[in-house]
């Protein structure tokens, strides 16, 4: 006995350690199967008195990968270049020229988009100097400004991004950050694909900006449908464009304007819709707001050719440095019944922001009770309060638009001065919408914008199918598998499928040790270690048999098979092993499951198909002196 | 129990026949790469792709009308594990859920009183599209080097080259049939994504496990029976290793086959290819790995020790 102690305490000590670390999984399983059968009140009484205990085998159970499970995940990337851009000052053609390719370039390329601007810079012989921080900085310092800029803005994104998913309210989220920029959300057990994406992507930039006073707006409107209207005759898309938009103006004018729908009245005297779009290219599809002064409505269809025509170079110049032209979120609906087009409504307004999102402390989503329309309230700090107060003060009467992330949620009347700090936003459509700019204005504005790159979701049927299809598939390999070994090595067999069980114990322990997660490919991984594992315990056993059919004795036999197998074994399973690694290393997600699996199988499988087998045969030849049947 | 006694083969012998063999399956394999190609999957592609259950069977064609009258003309278009199944995949790029959105409207407007639930709808952006492509390859040759470097210290150069021809001729031979039996049969489809590319070095692993078991034992017996006559030598190795060979493959074979049948789609391409590989993987040890070793060395006259 005493020459196995030492083994066997070892093998003990893993049993031990492997329940240790699988009992959170089966309590999970059992709380949850338990919770299921019981409903309404008895369900929460049942939660409430054993929270602690749920909480600590959710946490500890072996995790589920999403195509399991179901879920959402997302990557998203801090778009570092816009953060570069927003940074420079005095930004001039050079600049420009010099952001173009340096985005050309970006897309493809691995490093840094500082790193690739701070190149290009030192290409051309330009400092950086020139738009950014101080004249006297080296290309050094900035570099490193802009550098230290962005590894914030990542890790404030990041946290920016937690704060969200876990205001939102998702059980075991999980957040990573991959590479330089990118951060991993996965979302286990969430479906509302617009949701999250609203949730995540919005930087949250909120921003109060003056409307620009009306007859200036108008000037300027004019002067752009004077110079459409004079080069309309040689640009043959836009007179496309600008014909495709009048019926909408039709409809809109009904009812913001009151004209007639046949004839439209002009300061020209009445012209016909054709006649009116030919002379005022802008302003027929860009409807001047008689009854909301200062603003355009623009119908849907329109949009595009809108935001096309104030993107030109001429057009351009005619718009002064200070001002700029927004959208409003959200479309309204205008129109007789029937003949309903929705427009959105274009708001020009001061470049810069009178206040900006940092002042606010509180935000809380309501049903306004006037209206029983939901709103967002939020309330600011004391320097936020005093700006504002200032702000209102000195505009009374005229628009201020409120923008979250550069669309117009609402553009409100200045009525009276606003003391106290506080604010809302209205415009949304639902409450769920409203929770969710809650939400996001608790947590902060992102510091630069993220882009989605990738986006994978899966429904929880289909994971459901999967668990089914890979428990059904695992459990019939495993069975077909212990029969044979029983059948075909006899009472050698019979020990090795003993082993094998302890590999699926031992292989699931260290998958919840490591905090690993179970995936589809994770469980193929499973199924295939075990016909791996079973290989070793074959090469061992027809070595026995043939050294016993040389005429050695069942302890010699024992003996030489295991020693003379050993080389082999570990030979082939070593190059598997590396496969395994390279997998983890390279893939993502379900693939990085599979290649868990795989390494682990080895490795305890080899512990159970060399160390435990070995036990089990050298206590029974010693016990009863006879050979083991080996078939 | 055992399925054979002791055998004596002439395994060598008929190596040309089987060369043959191998040369018509890989050409085979070969022209429908190039003819069909294989089938990339979302992962490497980039775009958009939904998988929608019906409540009732629906016509693949009328799939296809459903998505041509929404805009997406070059959508692929196939079952998935059953008739209510769907998959649709466009490499349209659009922002948001544009593209998703519009395939659903598509599908609400074509079958009203059969409603769909969507089970699974992956987005990928065209950089991540190419990384993981460049992370596939990365992988594919990581292995190989780190299989070559293992087995050159493990044995001498002519029998690690074997191995490693071996291993070359399992996967273009495996890719070939993968390519040939995509579509084939209906709800196999062999879409080449990132399990697949797991797949391909699982198989790399269990060809290369069977080879070094057979390697190890010409080692063994070199020692053992010095003067022996290579081909001699190599047939009693396989021989004598024959009965675990086809016993561990057997096991993964039903192993794999099961897997195949009854685990589902997700991962019914990585069960294919590892069935293929595992049967050419312990095929290739003897009539290529080994085989190449034979060719050399009686065109050489020289030794073929595996060790010095």
């Amino acid at each position: 006995m005493k020459k196995y102690a030492g083994r066997l305490i070892i093998i003990a000590a893993c049993i031990v350690v492997a329940v240790y670390y699988l009992l959170p999984t089966w309590r999970d399983y059992d709380l949850r199967k338990h919770l299921s059968s019981l409903t309404g009140d008895d369900s929460l009484q049942y939660v409430a008195k054993h929270e602690t205990e749920i909480r600590d085998a959710r946490a500890r159970r072996i995790k589920l990968g999403l195509d399991l499970q179901g879920g959402m995940r997302v990557v998203l990337e801090v778009n570092v270049l816009k953060l570069i851009e927003d940074l420079a000052k005095n930004k001039d053609e050079v600049f420009n020229q010099i952001m173009k390719e340096v985005r050309a370039e970006a897309r493809t390329s691995e490093e840094s988009p500082v790193l690739l601007l701070r190149r290009k810079f030192e290409a051309r012989q330009i400092r950086m100097s020139r738009y950014y921080r101080n004249l006297r900085d080296t290309n050094d310092d900035i570099f490193k400004f802009l550098d230290d800029e962005s590894t914030k803005a990542i890790d404030r994104g990041m946290e920016i991004v937690r704060n969200r998913v876990d205001q939102y309210g998702v059980s075991e989220p999980s957040i990573q950050k991959l590479g330089g920029t990118r951060i991993i959300v996965e979302l286990p057990g969430v479906n509302k694909e617009t949701e999250v994406r609203q949730l995540l992507q919005g930087t949250a930039l909120l921003e109060f900006k003056l409307l620009k006073e009306p007859e200036v707006t108008y000037r300027i409107a004019e002067s752009i449908d004077k110079l459409l209207a004079s080069t309309a005759k040689t640009d043959t898309t836009l007179a496309d464009s600008l014909f495709a938009g009048t019926t909408a103006t039709d409809t809109a004018r009904g009812d913001s304007a009151k004209a007639d729908t046949a004839k439209i009245a002009t300061p020209e005297g009445e012209l016909s819709q054709e006649e009116f779009a030919r002379k005022h290219p802008f302003f027929s599809i860009a409807i001047y707001n008689e009854q909301f002064k200062g603003e355009f409505l623009v119908a849907e269809d329109n949009k595009d050719r809108v935001r096309r025509i104030l993107d030109r170079d001429d057009v351009q110049k005619l718009i002064p440095n200070d001002m700029e032209f927004l959208w409003s979120a959200k479309t309204q609906t205008f129109g007789e019944k029937g003949q309903e087009k929705k427009f959105f409504r274009l708001y020009p307004v001061k470049k810069t922001a009178e206040l900006t999102g940092g002042v606010i402390v509180n935000a809380k989503w309501q049903i306004d009770p006037n209206y029983n329309r939901p709103i967002v309230t939020m309330e600011m700090n004391n320097e936020g309060s005093r700006e504002w107060a200032r702000i209102t003060g000195a505009n009374i009467n005229k628009r201020i638009a409120i923008v979250l992330d550069n669309s117009v949620f609402s553009a409100p009347n200045v009525i009276s001065k606003i003391t106290g700090g506080h604010s809302q936003i209205e415009g949304m459509e639902s409450e769920a919408e409203a929770k969710l700019l809650e939400i996001v204005l608790k947590a902060g504005a992102l510091p630069a914008p993220v882009d989605i790159i990738e986006q994978r979701s899966v429904g929880p049927s289909l994971g459901e199918d999967s668990i089914r299809a890979g428990i059904m598939s695992a459990g019939i390999a495993i069975g077909l598998t212990i029969l044979f070994m029983a059948i075909y090595y006899h009472t050698g067999g019979a020990v090795a499928d003993f082993a094998l069980m302890f590999t699926v114990i031992f292989l699931l322990a260290v998958l919840a040790a490591f905090g690993g997660t179970l995936t589809m490919p994770g469980i193929a991984g499973i199924i295939l270690t075990l016909a791996v594992a079973v290989d070793a315990n074959v090469l061992i056993y027809e070595r026995i048999r043939e050294e016993t059919a040389g005429g050695k004795t069942p302890r010699a036999a024992v003996d030489a098979g295991y020693s003379k197998a050993f080389t082999a074994i570990f030979d082939s399973n070593l190059t598997t092993l590396l496969t395994g690694v390279i997998l983890y290393q390279f893939g993502t997600g379900p693939v990085q499951g599979f290649a868990l699996t795989l390494m682990i199988g080895i490795v305890v499988s080899l512990f159970s198909a060399i160390i435990i087998t070995r036990v089990v045969f050298d206590m029974m030849i010693d016990r009863s002196g006879i050979a083991v049947n080996f078939g | 129990m055992r399925f054979f006694g002791k055998t004596s083969i002439d395994f060598m012998g008929k190596r040309y026949i089987w060369y043959a063999v191998s040369a018509t399956v890989i050409a085979a394999g070969m022209l429908s790469l190039i003819v069909k190609g294989v089938n990339y999957g979302i992962d490497f592609l980039g775009g958009t792709e939904i998988v929608v259950r019906f409540q009732n069977n629906v016509d693949v064609g009328d799939i296809r009308t459903a998505m041509d009258k929404a805009g997406f003309t070059k959508a692929e278009i196939k079952t998935f594990g059953s008739d209510r199944d769907i998959l649709i995949r466009t490499p349209e790029q659009g922002e948001g859920t544009v593209v998703g959105d519009r395939i659903r409207g598509g599908l609400q407007a074509q079958f009203p009183t059969n409603p769909f639930v969507v089970q699974k709808e992956d987005k990928i952006g065209p950089k991540i599209g190419a990384e993981l492509r460049r992370d596939a390859i990365y992988a594919v040759l990581a292995s190989l080097g780190a299989i070559l470097l293992y087995l050159g210290f493990r044995f001498k150069f002519l029998w690690a080259a074997g191995a490693v021809t071996a291993l070359f001729h399992d996967v273009l031979l495996t890719l070939g049939l993968v390519s040939i039996f995509d579509g084939l049969i209906p709800h196999l489809n062999l879409e080449f994504n990132q399990t697949m590319v797991a797949a391909f070095l699982t198989l790399v692993g269990l060809s290369n496990n069977d080879t070094v078991v057979i390697f190890d034992r010409i080692r063994e017996n070199q020692k053992l029976f010095k003067s022996m006559d290579l081909v001699a030598l190599i047939n009693k190795s396989v021989n004598e290793v024959l009965s675990r060979t086809i016993i561990t493959s057997g096991t993964v074979f039903v192993v794999l086959g099961v897997l195949l049948v009854f685990g589902g789609e997700v991962t019914r391409g990585f069960a294919f290819a590892s069935l293929v590989g595992i049967v050419t993987g312990t095929y290739s040890s003897i009539y290529i790995a080994s085989a190449l070793v034979v060719e050399v060395v009686t065109r050489t006259k020289t030794q073929g020790k595996l060790i010095d």
